[in-house]
């Protein structure tokens, strides 16, 4: 009967304790990036109300992509992240660079120097490279091709650049439907700090 | 004594004078090319693609007939390695789209798919490259392994891209034709012609600079989508499909001359009447085929004139038709290159 009433009292005594905890915060979602795809914003006197076109090429890779077949869509950035196709590309260039690599070794026309620094530079070239098409974007990044949106606003000139479709869950957009962020990187004006 | 100097040194100035024509019309080629391909790149894709498609596949495979030795000989493996690569890649190209709209499959398995034929097409190379290289003992293309190892690699990262890189060098390739055959019929302007290529980096830098930010074709209608789409338009959506269609079509008009105007009138074949079928040689030797030849040649005019009916009634199809077959011609300047390197 005691250890009944123990237990009772524990058991109540542990439901107050926990009910002084906080409840969990849920994990916050991530934004899911869905597409890459091509803006262009032109200024446009005439109209009375901003108007977001869309190609329906685009919108059928954009409705693919919301279904779970993002990575899949030839516009994703021209290079693709597919394991199987990264696998067999890996290989491929594992092959290329070692039989690259034999025949450079074997070849009578070039001195010893020549060749270690031949080694050298074509491990740097397929590293530099290797990185490049896995961890970063070939080409100049993409906010080089809106420094000049300001001006081109000005100016009354569209101006093209890419574009990354984000799906954002709703409580992280603060009321918002849809933003547009680009990547303007302050510039001083001449004898500013 | 003066008159005999003068007959001594005719032939001398006579060659530079036409080393100084032949550039002149390379280098109007090339600019008015590029200019009517930025200027209107929609409206003079369609007019250049009814008149020349057909017409210089005509020529191309005329071209391929006058090279075609009688008996194949030490070269046996090579050609039947070529005709039979041809004939299985052309086929494999052709059923895509029936395999495209007869399944489901998900757009990554096309890729693997497109990849794997993109794999086929540099092998098949490679091999031709190797069969090629054991006839000639002086050359070395051995580096051509992991070339292509390489190709085949960016290829897997790649199909749509790599396949867009066909379509933009392709047409490249008949200017080393003409290279090497200017090389055996002229040399005189071979270096003059050589030289005048490197107009085309320029002429290609200065078409993207202006280009490049140029608004976008407008694609509204199932023909001008398709011209964009073929350029390259949804595979890479951040570049201005304008410069995409310019620059596609100003070397798709220099492959078109190189075929139709230069090779047929350049060297010995220029004076050859293109139309007679004795003047191919495996139809004029006694022991040839000047039936299959003829038949051949007949067969491919039908084709130009169907082609041009098919133009006129529905261009849009045909167009795609067109693109399609068109890959037998495609794979089959590899071998004939190769044969003259």
């Amino acid at each position: 009967m005691k250890s009944l009433l123990f237990f009772c009292v524990l058991l109540l005594a542990v439901s107050i304790a926990k009910a002084d905890i906080a409840k969990p915060k849920p994990p916050e979602k991530q934004a899911k990036h869905v597409l890459h795809t091509g803006l262009e914003i032109v200024p446009d006197s005439k109209l009375y109300e901003a108007k977001l076109q869309i190609s329906q090429s685009d919108l059928n890779s954009l409705r693919a992509a919301l279904d779970g077949d993002a990575g899949s869509s030839p516009v994703v950035g021209g290079i693709a992240f597919s394991a199987p196709r990264t696998i067999i590309a890996g290989l491929l260039m594992f092959m290329a660079v070692s039989v690259a690599g034999v025949l450079f070794a074997r070849s009578s026309s070039f001195g010893r120097a020549q060749k270690t620094i031949g080694a050298a530079l074509l491990v740097a070239i397929v590293l530099g490279a290797a990185a490049i098409i896995t961890r970063g974007n070939a080409g100049p990044p993409g906010s080089w091709r809106w420094r000049n949106l300001p001006q081109a606003l000005a100016d009354g000139k569209p101006t093209r650049g890419g574009v990354d479709i984000e799906i954002v869950p709703d409580d992280q957009m603060n009321g918002r439907t849809m933003r547009l962020i680009i990547p303007l990187k302050k510039q001083n004006n001449p004898g500013e700090e | 004594m003066q008159n005999a100097l003068e007959l001594k040194t005719w032939p001398s100035v006579r060659v530079a004078r036409d080393t100084k024509a032949f550039v002149a019309l390379v280098v109007l080629c090339i600019v008015a090319a590029a200019g009517f391909a930025s200027w209107l790149p929609l409206q003079v894709s369609i007019v250049t693609l009814f008149l020349f498609a057909g017409p210089h596949n005509w020529f191309e495979l005329r071209y391929f007939l006058m090279r075609l030795p009688v008996r194949f000989g030490r070269s046996r493996n090579f050609f039947l390695t070529a005709f039979a690569g041809l004939a299985v890649l052309t086929l494999a190209y052709v059923s895509l789209p029936f395999l495209y709209s007869a399944t489901l499959w998900s757009e990554e398995a096309w890729s693997v798919v497109i990849a794997s034929w993109n794999t086929a097409l540099l092998f098949w190379l490679a091999l031709l490259v190797w069969l090629r290289s054991r006839q000639k003992t002086k050359a070395n293309w051995k580096w051509t392994i992991p070339v292509a190892l390489a190709l085949c690699s960016l290829n897997w990262l790649g199909p749509d891209t790599f396949s867009l890189a066909i379509v933009y060098v392709h047409p490249l390739i008949a200017l080393w034709f003409l290279d090497r055959h200017i090389r055996r019929t002229q040399p005189a302007w071979s270096h003059a012609y050589r030289r005048c290529l490197w107009l085309l980096p320029f002429v290609l830098i200065a078409m993207i600079w202006q280009l490049s930010q140029a608004t976008p074709l407008a694609d509204d209608n199932g023909l001008f989508w398709r011209i964009t789409q073929h350029s390259g338009a949804q595979v890479l959506p951040q570049v201005s499909s304008h410069m995409l269609v310019s620059v596609h079509l100003f070397l798709e008009m220099l492959h078109y001359g190189v075929w139709i105007i230069a090779l047929p009138l350049i060297g010995r074949i220029g004076s050859a009447r293109f139309w007679e079928v004795r003047t191919v040689p495996i139809a004029r030797h006694p022991k040839g085929f000047p039936w299959i030849v003829g038949g051949l040649l007949v067969f491919a005019v039908v084709t130009v004139f169907v082609l041009w009916l098919g133009f006129s009634v529905d261009y849009s199809t045909t167009r795609d038709v067109y693109f399609t077959l068109a890959i037998a011609h495609v794979l089959a300047e590899a071998p004939f290159l190769l044969r003259m390197l």
